[in-house]
């Protein structure tokens, strides 16, 4: 392998720019990266195949002094439930297994205008429902730091890829936790933005009221670098804010971005269940942050223990409403309707859901149905209600919060695919930034003694987006881990 | 507690067809079952966190066209008709 390939976004466009390397150079070697890495990896479920002559254009452009966009040619892989205009969009699923989609999400417009590459589309959970990319209806993906491992999810093809430098940078989906969890389990950095700060106009939606679009890239500054090119408002997606056009990469490197910040550890994230070198790294990440000046303590959330059920309902019954529309008469694969009625025929279409996402829309329509709504959904949504008011009040007083980014560290293929509950609680961690709406981030911080990979999450309020970045730079500033072995 | 009676309606209803019954009534059970975990949070008092926008602040409700070629792209589509399977 190439050591070019090996570097940051932020050194790619250094090079470039420098003309040490060019865009069609640095691409040969990436799809030559891929071509070896697929057998092992499966990150990807689609290559594009018309890159060539787009690096070469933007090759061409830089020589001539013509305006070049910030990725320069960057090459960057997509998560298969982002929408590329004429491009299959499959989200891992046999239902939309041949849907080209007909417009680009808008992070795929805005990093366009910049000149970034798509190289491809990276393999996911079918429909982002589940957190292994074990549900893929193509296959699994596996883990580049041992590969009878999972690479986490849902956006483990994305995380994967990225640790494996099959590509430089991608973007993934973070429901509750897809791309924090495997960005922990790859050793990768995961960033989910506040809620709105990234247009969701081109995902395929899951459940719309808690989802966003996040980078996966290989250090803190490559995601700020990425946020800056695709933050902001969007007149396609009501829900987005308006940022005032902040820089998160200016002075991302200062040092002191810790002295003085407060810092809260949550307790009910670090319980008995919590793996002991998991636990123990996190107090190693606590223990950095207090060198580098912060002022660090245990708190308490009670609706954590709750969090995860009312993570599970509410995006069941909207993943229930969203799925509703896959009737085979406008997205679908191609099943002939002679000899059908109505009915059997949708029903016939809907059997191309593979188990999970079927047993997932089953329980969304059961906890919204008529007699049991109260029961579940309703008293999910004051759940959230109440997990939202609990944290906001932490963080009158702390300005970040800290926690595993998973309490258990990555395990085999296979392992747990057949106890749908007992992945649930896997999620604990991070579902509580997707239910409050606030900025979270993975970054990779230690080793196991079996050499797998353990991240740490960090939490702050709702627009405190630019100081997560910088306080989780500091702290992967703190370590230094090995290559990825393969 | 949920029976597997209303499991199988819902599925039913929502015309999903369940061939495997382990794969399908028995995981859908012991996930709804874990949602009982919901009782105990003490949240029945608590208001709906709500996202108010105001009217002002909504694009204008007008029509834009699509520039592509989006009627194309179904699959059953026939002479301005888009053909769906027989009703009873």
């Amino acid at each position: 392998m190439s050591d070019l390939i090996k570097i940051s976004a932020l050194d790619y466009v250094k090079k470039v720019r420098s003309g040490e390397t060019t865009a069609t150079e640095f691409l040969y070697k990436t799809l030559d990266r891929i071509r070896d890495m697929e057998p092992k990896l499966h990150s990807y479920l689609l290559l594009n195949d018309d890159v060539i002559s787009r690096a070469e254009e933007i090759d061409q452009r830089i020589k001539t002094g013509q305006k070049v966009g910030r990725c320069l040619g960057m090459p960057i892989s997509l998560k298969d439930n982002l929408c590329v205009k004429n491009g299959r969009t499959t989200c891992a699923s046999k239902m939309l297994e041949n849907y080209v989609a007909p417009y680009d999400a808008t992070v795929v417009a805005r990093l366009r205008a910049e000149d970034a590459i798509f190289v491809g589309k990276t393999n996911m959970d079918e429909f982002a429902m589940g957190l292994t990319t074990e549900f893929s209806a193509f296959g699994a993906s596996r883990n580049p730091w041992n590969v009878d491992y999972v690479p986490g999810g849902s956006s483990g093809g994305s995380a994967a890829a990225t640790a494996a430098f099959e590509c430089v940078a991608s973007l993934g989906s973070d429901t509750g936790g897809s791309v924090r969890n495997p960005a922990s389990f790859c050793s990768v950095v995961g960033y989910k933005p506040t809620y709105g700060l990234i247009s969701r106009y081109g995902l395929v939606s899951y459940a719309n009221s808690i989802e966003q679009v996040g980078p996966i890239t290989r250090t803190v500054s490559d995601a700020a670098f990425i946020l800056n090119m695709i933050a902001g408002k969007d007149e396609n997606d009501d829900t987005t804010i308006d940022d005032g056009d902040v820089d998160y990469l200016e002075g991302i490197d200062d040092d002191g971005a810790v002295e003085g910040i407060r810092v809260g550890v949550i307790k009910e994230m670090m319980g008995q269940d919590t793996d002991p070198q998991v636990a123990a790294a996190t107090r190693r990440a606590v223990s950095d942050l207090e060198q580098m000046g912060a002022i660090c303590e245990e708190i308490s959330m009670d609706m954590i223990m709750h969090s995860v059920a009312a993570y599970y309902v509410v995006t069941a019954a909207e993943a229930e409403s969203n799925l509703a529309r896959y009737d085979n008469l406008r997205y679908g694969y191609d099943l002939p309707m002679d000899g059908y009625e109505l009915k059997a025929y949708v029903e016939e279409a809907r059997g191309r859901f593979g188990p999970e996402v079927a047993r997932r829309m089953i329980v969304g329509g059961f906890v919204s149905s008529s007699g049991h709504a109260g029961r579940y959904y309703l008293k999910a949504l004051k759940v959230k209600s109440k997990l939202t008011r609990e944290i906001g009040d932490v963080l009158t007083r702390h300005d970040i919060l800290v926690a595993p980014t998973v309490p258990i560290m990555p395990f085999r293929i296979g392992e747990k695919s057949d106890d749908p509950v007992g992945l649930f609680m896997i999620d604990l961690n991070t579902v509580t930034a997707n239910l409050t709406g606030r900025p979270s981030i993975s970054v990779p911080y230690a080793l196991s003694e079996e050499a797998l990979p353990i991240g740490v999450q960090m939490i702050s309020d709702v627009m405190q987006d630019k100081l997560l970045l910088r306080v989780a730079r500091a702290l992967e500033m703190r370590t230094s881990l090995p290559e990825v072995p393969l | 507690m949920v029976s597997e009676k209303e499991i199988e309606e819902i599925s039913k209803l929502m015309r999903i067809k369940i061939m495997d019954r382990h794969e399908y009534v028995d995981k859908v059970h012991e996930m709804i079952n874990f949602f009982d975990v919901l009782d105990s949070a003490g949240a029945i008092e608590e208001d709906l966190d709500v996202r108010k926008v105001p009217i002002s602040c909504l694009r204008e409700d007008r029509h834009v066209a699509f520039d592509g070629v989006l009627i194309d792209e179904l699959k059953h589509y026939k002479n301005g008709y888009v053909r769906a399977p027989r009703m009873n």
